[in-house]
């Protein structure tokens, strides 16, 4: 009895995750990859520039920043969201 | 479930991260996605494998099985179950285990959490990873195997114990703290090889990173301060920091990391350092993997040393290849690393930043030139000469002087640089508040680096005051908040950055506490009951001795009562003389433990050590520390931590 | 990285090496720096600077003054070589027979005067397993 436990627990704990990692192997070759959710990837950049133009505001306003480059930092950004913004409505 | 299982998973754990790394050699070159994905899961294989040998030796520890070398070695049935687990750390072998446990589970987390983001940089992450896995594989499969089976030829009835001087939480978690820092450096570090393998050097590594650096960075910053605390509440020198080259080898890292962790956000926001960001965490990963090689090789005489064996040779190995690829490939990278902007000027923030990394490089290099200054020495000279603390307070505290006023400085520069008139504007109160701090200290009789020091901190303090003020302001004006609206709000909004704030008002606070050291005083004496003995400008009464037995422990208990030169009380101090195993036959299995007691206030802290008794019973020997301000590096310890939890709080987006 | 900025660097970098390197010549403490040395050799060459030794508390030889219980004198063994130490300060709680030590100090006349001594941390059990002595027998639960 205890053999044929000690048989299961190697056959569950180490065959199974080995077995696991080889199963991809043995699928019809994938040569490419959906570059996944690209429009997911657009949002996340869309966030992040948001939030850079909101911390460029707050640096401006505390005095950490020139006027003239507050003003040309924050124009690169919303150029780059309104680029980003277009290719979100095409998909 | 056999101690066997163990070693076949540590085993299999090994197999599979050469075939992981093999895998995603190929997937490189053959773009076979499925290639990836068996990489992938074979680097999660070797994690999986290393969680079951992790649990095989815990449940051998906790059933008490003393057939295996390492569980009769460091517990017996007496071992409370708590100290049964934490021996799972406790020596070396099991320690490495644990040290490949902790990067298991950092790896299972960072190939889970970016599945589908980051194709590109995943599978030199994972290569990276794998290969750290397989040098703490190499070393717990061939070199010191946790599963060690015990070498005697009689049965072993019971184990060899915890000291109980470890027998506390404290000593349970201060090597886990450490390690979750030590080991967390790998994930980002990955990250930046893989980087420069793929030449993409920008933003996207900084970004997948920034946040486990943080992490990791307050469990280091954490380990390292519990550390402090034990030796301080425990072992009774009176100190919580000697220099010992194991503190030093956690702080090497640390010094780095804080660098790397300003850095990166000047990659982030302006694209600038990303030379210095590659070299700061490829610095913090070698420091990494050499504190744990300090820590468990014989090499410098510590009073952490472990008993010296083939490991040291194997680490400084593994130490020198991460260094010659690391920074082998950045040479041949170097065009990619290339910032497109330059700094412009002196009195900017990026400039300040760039300073910022200077000396934290520095203060590393002053503590690793110290630790290895035996083996620097007796290379040049013959002469193995050793270096104390006097030796490193006299280098660091300057150039840790100017970081402190670095740290408030630093804020106070506008980006790109700042005009004369804003310098004037942002630099006039903080500075004034400083000189008229140091002629009021000058005045109290403070000299030197006390003054400075002092000064210093109340500058750093007006600087992160103002910026808080004017953060305010802004958003009174611009919103029209109430004062305390526009303060929650804006911290709520700015969590890095005004969570950086509180970390430095921490860091302040330490300081005070460490400018307190200068004026430590101390005596030993013998005294007999109903005498007096002063002691700075305290009296100290020996009011009662007495003796106690107890269950596990004989103790001598002697009763000061302190008061003041004028004569009010001030408190009772009770230090114990306890001896555990006292009625062991063998004299020498009988272990002296001094139980300190400290009275603490945010003042100073009135230490007592009750050192021995006369052979009659009549004196008692007392040790008394006077330690002023120590409770400050305690109180800025938590508000670290404090500010480094505000900083990391997610945000709902 | 303007010529302004660079030039600033390189200084603070010349500056501080030049500190470290002044002050590892010339600490001011003279507790800063001690040589490590074999027991032998300092008996040998009579070495009177600050020099730090290793080795074990030799059995039954510690020596508690009466007059003052801080006081102790013992010997260090290193291998074959002996030499008495004498240490008057607290001593650690790990201190006693056969305890692993390093000590700290100046030789003089044939005695070592210590004023630093550590014993080696508790985390490292001594004790050889193949020794059934060295187990536990008698303690006592909590």
């Amino acid at each position: 009895m205890d053999l044929l436990k000690d048989y299961l627990f190697t056959l569950i704990v180490f065959l199974i995750p080995i077995m696991y990692s080889i199963q991809p192997l043995l699928l019809p070759k994938i040569s490419t990859v959906k570059t996944s959710n690209s429009k997911d990837i657009l949002r996340r950049k869309k966030i992040v520039l948001y939030r850079q133009i909101k911390e460029l505001e707050m640096e401006y306003d505390i005095g950490n920043l020139d006027k003239e480059d507050f003003i040309n930092r924050r124009s690169e950004l919303k150029t780059e969201v309104s680029e980003i913004i277009t290719e979100l409505k095409k998909k | 479930m056999t101690p066997i299982a163990g070693s076949v998973a540590l085993n299999l754990a090994f197999g599979c991260s050469i075939l992981s790394i093999i895998t995603l050699f190929f997937y490189n070159r053959t773009a076979d996605h499925r290639l990836f994905l068996t990489g992938q899961r074979l680097g999660l294989a070797v994690s999986f494998f290393v969680f079951i040998a992790t649990f095989v030796l815990s449940y051998q520890l906790l059933i008490s099985n003393f057939d295996i070398d390492y569980v009769a070695r460091y517990t017996s049935f007496e071992t409370p179950t708590i100290y049964k687990i934490s021996a799972l750390w406790a020596g070396q072998s099991g320690s490495l285990l644990f040290w490949l446990f902790i990067l298991s589970i950092f790896n299972t987390i960072t190939i889970i959490q970016n599945q589908s983001k980051h194709h590109t940089l995943m599978p030199w992450v994972i290569i990276t990873m794998s290969v750290t896995q397989g040098f703490f594989l190499i070393l717990t499969n061939f070199i010191t195997n946790p599963f060690e089976p015990t070498q005697t030829d009689f049965i072993v009835e019971n184990g060899n114990g915890l000291n109980p001087l470890l027998q506390n939480v404290t000593m349970a978690i201060h090597p886990p703290m450490l390690y979750l820092g030590y080991v967390g450096f790998t994930v980002p570090f990955a990250f930046a090889f893989s980087a420069l393998v793929n030449k993409d050097t920008g933003v996207l590594w900084i970004r997948s990173i920034r946040r486990w650096t943080l992490v990791t960075w307050l469990f280091l910053s954490i380990g390292i301060i519990l550390g402090g605390w034990w030796a301080y509440q425990e072992l009774g020198w009176g100190g919580y920091w000697a220099w010992d080259p194991v503190e030093n080898a956690s702080f090497m890292p640390w010094l780095t990391a804080t660098a790397f962790l300003h850095s990166i956000i000047i990659q982030e926001k302006k694209d600038m350092l990303r030379i210095w960001n590659m070299v700061l965490i490829i610095l913090t990963f070698s420091l990494c993997i050499f504190g744990t090689f300090l820590t468990r090789s014989g090499v410098m005489s510590s009073v952490h040393s472990f008993t010296e064996s083939s490991l040291g040779p194997v680490f400084l190995i593994f130490v020198f290849i991460i260094l010659i690829c690391s920074f082998g490939l950045m040479y041949f990278r170097i065009e990619d690393l290339r910032s497109p902007r330059k700094i412009e000027s002196v009195t900017s923030r990026e400039s300040g930043f760039l300073f910022n990394n200077l000396i934290f490089v520095v203060i590393c290099f002053a503590v690793f030139w110290g630790t290895l200054f035996p083996v620097i020495s007796e290379a040049i000279t013959g002469n193995k000469i050793s270096v104390g603390p006097p030796f490193f307070n006299q280098i660091n505290i300057p150039i840790g002087l100017a970081l402190l006023a670095l740290t408030g400085i630093g804020p106070l520069l506008a980006w790109k640089g700042t005009s004369n008139q804003k310098l004037i504007q942002k630099f006039t109160f903080p500075t004034l508040l400083f000189l008229l701090s140091a002629v009021a200290f000058t005045f109290f009789k403070m000299t030197g680096y006390v003054v400075i020091s002092f000064s210093l901190c109340v500058f750093v303090f007006a600087a992160i005051f103002s910026e808080f003020l004017k953060g305010i302001q802004a958003r009174t004006s611009k919103f029209g908040e109430s004062t305390l609206l526009a303060f929650y709000k804006m911290i709520h909004k700015n969590r890095s950055r005004y969570g950086g704030y509180i970390v430095h008002l921490g860091i302040v606070l330490m300081f005070i506490g460490f400018t307190g050291h200068a004026f430590d005083k101390e005596k030993e004496f013998g005294i007999k009951v109903g005498e007096f003995e002063k002691v700075a400008n305290y009296n100290f009464q020996l009011t009662r001795m007495f003796e106690e037995e107890r269950p596990n422990h004989y103790a001598w208990i002697s009763d000061l009562r302190v008061t003041d030169n004028n004569g009010n009380f001030i408190t009772n101090l009770r230090p114990e003389k306890r001896v555990y195993f006292h009625r062991n036959p063998d004299v020498n299995k009988r272990q002296p433990h001094s139980e300190l007691d400290i009275f603490s206030t945010l003042n100073k802290d009135i230490y007592s050590i009750f050192s021995s008794v006369s052979n009659d019973n009549n004196t008692a020997f007392i040790k008394i520390m006077v330690n002023p301000l120590v409770k400050w590096v305690w109180i800025g310890g938590y508000l670290l931590a404090f500010g480094t939890v505000i900083a990391l709080w997610p945000r709902k987006d | 990285m303007n010529n302004k900025i660079y030039s600033l660097v390189t200084g603070v970098v010349v500056v501080i090496l030049f500190w470290i390197g002044w002050v590892s010549l010339n600490p001011a403490d003279k507790k800063a720096m001690a040589q490590f040395i074999s027991v032998k050799d300092l008996i040998d060459e009579n070495i009177s600077k600050r020099t730090k030794l290793g080795g074990l508390v030799k059995n039954g030889s510690i020596e508690i003054s009466e007059a003052n219980q801080l006081d102790c004198i013992f010997i260090l063994k290193e291998g074959e070589n002996e030499l008495a130490v004498n240490y008057n300060k607290t001593r650690p709680d790990l201190f006693k027979d056969g305890a692993e030590v390093i000590v700290t100090g100046e030789y003089l006349n044939g005695v070592f005067y210590a004023d630093e001594l550590q014993t080696k941390c508790a985390s490292r059990y001594e004790g050889d397993l193949r020794n059934e002595s060295n187990y536990n027998l008698e303690e006592i639960d909590t």
